[in-house]
């Protein structure tokens, strides 16, 4: 029945919509680039979502964990056969995207007798001045993006567009606080915005309408600091630094907690004296 | 299938000749080549805060003297330290396929390879190498020290041709130059003032370049200390806190006070 091109074409746009659907209750991710290096910031239910690829290589997931562990070792056999058989310096997060990330995702998306991989990916590489900082972001589609300074995985590409917005009202970052700070707050809006946007397409089908609406409106700060609040209390910070000054081969490092609420005590409830 | 994590897959699944290497022609003239091609000292041991690793800079062929600057302790990872003697060749090629083996293990598993783990590593490679050491062109002997997280202490291994390991309980030496290291670590362990594995880092440098000035002393192979040209061994200290490389300007002050006069 796909032999003709219209139900083929039907076939993809139902994957479309079953795989929006698959990642309306996802984290969103946020890669920032500042003077120190790359802060990758996400929020998890227990299973990490942010993994070291390279030396200078890190990936952000969001999606089913079978399918990101399934691409994570694409990636890391990729990158080490290279680092090996030619230098460390060869890797980069571009080729890997191109090469390695790219085909594999678009193929298996159009192989409509097939799963397709539930999986949006952030790839980060730090370079060694802040010019040279990449973040290259796949869609489940095949599709990626290249930016040097900013980076985001969320359910659609409308949270994606008011983000980059967003990004864009904020100047150059020059500290790992600044950073940590900003992207939460990045974090936030995508996920209210992620919300509304789920809850008001419920509405839509209760009501049987045919045109699609989605949040446009930054929501307001309070609204986003008590998103944060709540979702702290609930589930793991997970943030990881590629420091560009670690002074070794290696700049993958995760922040624990105890670093990250001095960092940001507008968020962290104070702890009671006895 | 290999196991996940195994690098050594990876690589034979890509295609590379890790198993591929070179059989023996015939069974003669073995043990000069082989004593031809390990032309170098290098040496590990034990101190008061850990593990000193040293070798000396000198590569040769024959009574070539090729280059005057190698560095023969590589540091494989945070945490360990592989000293080499034998064929440069397959050494360093071991040496790249060992970091990248625990790296790819680290990021894949996420968890460190354990200490066994990785002295599992190297034999295996020294395995597999064999029949390229035994054809006289592949011969590597090295040193592996280390520090062992779960137990908390510095190690030291040593291996033979084929892949075998031997714990150092003290010290391990190796290349044409170690015979007579080992004889004075020996003499000091027994009739010295204390044992070696009690000196102190300053005293433990003294020492050991001390030690690589007599090695060079009766071998051609050894490049011991060369202070006009500024040439110093390579000295790696291993302690919980993971590898450091002495600074050579440390060593030169060590040496021009406690080793000449």
């Amino acid at each position: 029945m796909y032999e003709e091109p219209y139900r083929w074409i039907e076939a993809v746009a139902n994957r479309r919509t079953y795989l929006d659907d698959q990642f309306t209750q996802g984290n969103p991710l946020i890669g920032v680039s500042f003077t120190q290096g790359i802060l990758l910031l996400t929020f998890n239910r227990g299973t990490d979502k942010i993994y070291e690829v390279y030396d200078r290589i890190a990936l952000g997931g969001m999606g089913h964990p079978a399918d990101l562990e399934k691409l994570r070792y694409t990636l890391l056999d990729m990158a080490h056969v290279e680092g090996f058989q030619r230098s460390p310096s060869d890797v980069t997060a571009s080729r890997l995207m191109k090469n390695g990330l790219a085909p594999v995702i678009k193929q298996a998306f159009e192989e409509i007798f097939k799963a397709p991989y539930i999986t949006k990916i952030l790839l980060a590489e730090v370079g060694p001045t802040q010019d040279r900082d990449h973040l290259l972001s796949i869609n489940y589609d095949g599709m990626f993006e290249e930016q040097r300074e900013f980076g985001v995985l969320s359910a659609s590409s409308s949270v994606r567009g008011l983000l980059a917005q967003e990004w864009k009202a904020h100047g150059p970052l020059s500290s790992l606080q600044e950073a940590l700070e900003v992207s939460l707050r990045l974090w936030g809006i995508a996920s209210l915005l992620q919300a509304s946007n789920s809850s008001s397409d419920r509405e839509e089908e209760g009501k049987a309408s045919s045109s699609t609406t989605s949040a446009t409106a930054i929501p307001d700060d309070e609204a986003i600091a008590s998103c944060i609040r709540e979702t702290l209390s609930k589930e793991t910070l997970e943030c990881v630094l590629l420091d560009r000054e670690s002074g070794k081969m290696e700049t993958y490092r995760a922040l624990n907690q105890a670093e990250l609420q001095p960092l940001l005590p507008q968020y962290f409830a104070p702890t009671i004296e006895p | 299938m290999g196991q996940k994590g195994d690098f050594l897959q990876v690589l034979r699944e890509q295609g590379y000749a890790v198993d591929n290497l070179p059989q023996p022609t015939n069974g003669s003239g073995l043990l000069n080549h082989t004593e031809l091609t390990t032309g170098t000292t290098v040496f590990a041991m034990k101190y008061a805060d850990g593990v000193l690793v040293a070798g000396d800079r000198r590569a040769t062929a024959g009574n070539v003297v090729m280059y005057d600057r190698t560095d023969k302790v590589l540091e494989i990872d945070r945490f360990s330290v592989l000293a080499i003697a034998g064929v440069p060749a397959t050494a360093f090629e071991m040496a790249r396929i060992l970091e990248h083996s625990f790296k790819y293990y680290r990021r894949s598993q996420l968890q460190d390879l354990s200490f066994e783990g990785k002295l599992r590593a190297l034999s295996t490679l020294l395995k597999s190498n064999a029949p390229a050491a035994l054809a006289g062109t592949g011969t590597v002997v090295p040193v592996f020290a280390g520090y062992d997280q779960l137990e908390g202490c510095g190690k030291i291994f040593f291996y033979d041709i084929l892949g075998a390991e031997f714990e150092a309980v003290e010290y391990a030496v190796s290349g044409s130059g170690s015979p007579t290291i080992r004889g004075i670590l020996f003499y000091m362990n027994r009739w010295g003032t204390g044992p070696v594995a009690g000196l102190n880092e300053e005293d433990a440098l003294i020492f050991v370049l001390r030690l690589m000035t007599s090695a060079a002393e009766f071998d051609s192979a050894t490049g011991g200390v060369d202070a006009q040209a500024q040439l110093y061994p390579i000295v790696k200290r291993i302690s919980a806190e993971g590898v450091r490389t002495i600074p050579a300007d440390r060593l030169k002050t060590i040496f021009s006070e406690k080793v000449l006069s």
